[in-house]
């Protein structure tokens, strides 16, 4: 009897395990990693304390706050909005695990969207995972997708209408935080994690925020400052102090009538300044080779040389040295930094001092890893 | 001895007379307008702001704008989140800039070209608008990454047009204001 049925319960056997293995992979996903805030940090909570109507989802994110205990204004830094880009996430972790504020106060949510944290995109091939090494060995974070877990919110509808503006925008986008802005309160997930950020805005009276992002080599809208209209003075005063620290960055106003992202709800709706930083990803590109954690950290693709030597489309892409984490770190990090430098020229009486944060050319020089404590 | 003295006035009085013609001079009120409405003509009305110039900015001239101004500063370069700002399609951006340029012909208001962006205004939609700018300027003033193929280099030689290339976008300051002292 045993020995008629031995293949298939071999079959089966080998497959049982393999499915265990798959699930307990799949299920790290839901395990934050462990993140080491410097020992400036002066308080911890959850977004959750800002809106209960995330409490205990996915959607629920820590939120890190650093108090100078000296009268200022507020920044708020956001990373991991879309967590497939991965200098967004890493910028925030930087900056959390290094800060000093001198005056005023700075909230850091590096994972802004918890739950794209615990899902890839399908048909991808993203890694799931990618490691850096550091001062005392190694660290693992997760690389997660640009919308929130299809498992937290399903289904998706064919055509998504934007809260409250109506615009009809892809189905697939009712699942992305950026679109999802000011954010509704019995809304699905997306929309309430998007309402939570708008309260904490407001409760927390935050003068300046900021949302970090990536994109492909071949979009227009790359290695850009984007700023809200209402604010182009203190962009420009930061691209052109970035410029006299070697980077290039192009400023891009928010359009009026594009709703559901930061840039644009932030400043409509709250008193924040708000602004977006994109920079170049490789790994995200519809050009790209082999999609792995080389591709991911070190942002060098032939793919992307040989699309730029045709000339047929602007590529933001450095053909001699890609586009590695450090150097899309830096520049996010140096934005910030340039962003509240030129945002504290028109605001003296609501000042924001931050210190102790590695600049472009150290990270270059070092490595992203050298900046995280563990 | 005298010989030299009048080889040495006349050289000096040539150069100085070259240099004249090289050192274009324009005249205020200047209007700033952008071609293709990327966020770099913001920057430029900030450069002319410290330069003191009496220059306004309208992001969307028309041709009856050009009333009372002396000279036009275009800033191209191709912005899809500019266009969608000012709520118009490329093509309407690209008959509107074509319609200022041809009144400030007709008006004899000259033209000056400033490409700041480097390579992120290059190429792809933007150059439609470089080449139409570039092409009925007086004076290009450019930062020199978005030249790096010549685009610029190669219609100032072939058109004669004075270009001066500098490095980074606040460099363009002085050179501008010089442009109208």
């Amino acid at each position: 009897m045993i020995r008629k049925h031995l293949s298939a319960i071999i079959i089966t056997i080998i497959t049982a395990t393999l499915g265990v293995i798959a699930s307990i992979d799949f299920a790290r996903m839901h395990h934050p990693e462990e993140l080491y805030p410097s020992s400036n940090l002066t308080g911890r909570v959850m977004l959750s304390d800002y809106f209960d109507g995330i409490k205990g989802t996915n959607g629920d994110t820590e939120v890190f706050l650093f108090d100078s205990g000296i009268e200022g204004g507020t920044a708020l830094l956001c990373g991991g909005a879309h967590p497939n880009e991965a200098a967004s996430f890493l910028s925030t972790v930087v900056i959390l695990e290094n800060l000093r504020v001198t005056c005023g106060r700075v909230i850091i949510i590096p994972r802004l969207n918890n739950s794209a944290f615990t899902c890839s995109d399908p048909m991808e091939g993203f890694p799931a995972f990618y490691e850096l090494p550091t001062r005392n060995g190694t660290r693992k974070f997760r690389l997660g997708s640009r919308v929130t877990n299809p498992l937290h919110q399903w289904p998706d509808p064919l055509v998504f209408a934007q809260y409250p503006s109506n615009q009809q925008l892809s189905g697939f986008e009712t699942r992305n935080i950026n679109r999802a802005y000011p954010g509704k309160a019995d809304g699905n997930l997306t929309q309430r994690v998007a309402y939570a950020i708008i309260q904490l805005i407001d409760k927390e009276n935050v003068s300046i925020a900021f949302d970090i992002h990536e994109s492909s080599p071949e979009v227009p809208i790359v290695n850009v400052i984007v700023y809200h209209e209402k604010y182009e003075e203190i962009a420009m005063g930061a691209v052109l102090g970035l410029e006299m620290a070697g980077l290039q960055f192009s400023p891009e106003t928010s359009p009026k009538n594009f709703h559901g992202l930061s840039h644009r709800e932030w400043g409509d709706y709250t008193n924040a300044i708000p602004f977006l930083m994109e920079t170049s990803n490789p790994s995200m590109g519809r050009l790209r080779g082999e999609t792995n954690v080389e591709l991911v950290l070190k942002g060098y693709c032939d793919n992307y040389s040989k699309a730029k030597e045709s000339g047929a489309l602007r590529i933001a892409y450095r053909e001699e040295t890609g586009e590695p984490i450090e150097h899309r770190v830096g520049r996010h990090i140096m934005g910030i930094i340039e962003l509240i430098n030129s945002y504290n020229l028109y605001y003296p009486d609501k000042q924001i001092k931050i210190e102790n944060l590695p600049d472009y050319d150290l990270i270059m020089e070092k490595g992203v890893g050298e900046f995280l404590n563990n | 001895m005298k010989k030299i003295v009048t080889t040495s006035a006349i050289t000096l009085v040539l150069l100085f007379a070259g240099s004249s013609l090289l050192a274009q001079k324009f005249e205020q009120p200047v209007l700033i307008s952008s071609a293709g409405q990327s966020a770099d003509v913001k920057l430029v009305k900030m450069l002319a702001q410290r330069q003191g110039l009496d220059a306004t900015t309208i992001l969307m001239a028309k041709p009856a704008d050009l009333k009372g101004f002396k000279s036009l500063v275009i800033v191209p370069g191709f912005s899809s989140k500019g266009l969608g700002a000012a709520g118009v399609s490329q093509q309407e951006e690209y008959e509107r800039v074509e319609s200022l340029i041809k009144a400030a012909n007709d008006l004899k208001i000259p033209i000056i070209l400033m490409h700041i962006g480097g390579n992120a205004r290059r190429k792809g939609q933007s150059d439609s608008f470089n080449q139409i700018v570039a092409d009925n300027s007086k004076y290009m003033l450019v930062v020199r990454q978005g030249d790096e193929d010549g685009f610029f280099s190669a219609i100032s030689k072939s058109k004669n047009i004075p270009l001066t290339l500098v490095d980074k976008i606040a460099e363009t300051a002085e050179p501008l204001g010089n442009l109208f002292k």
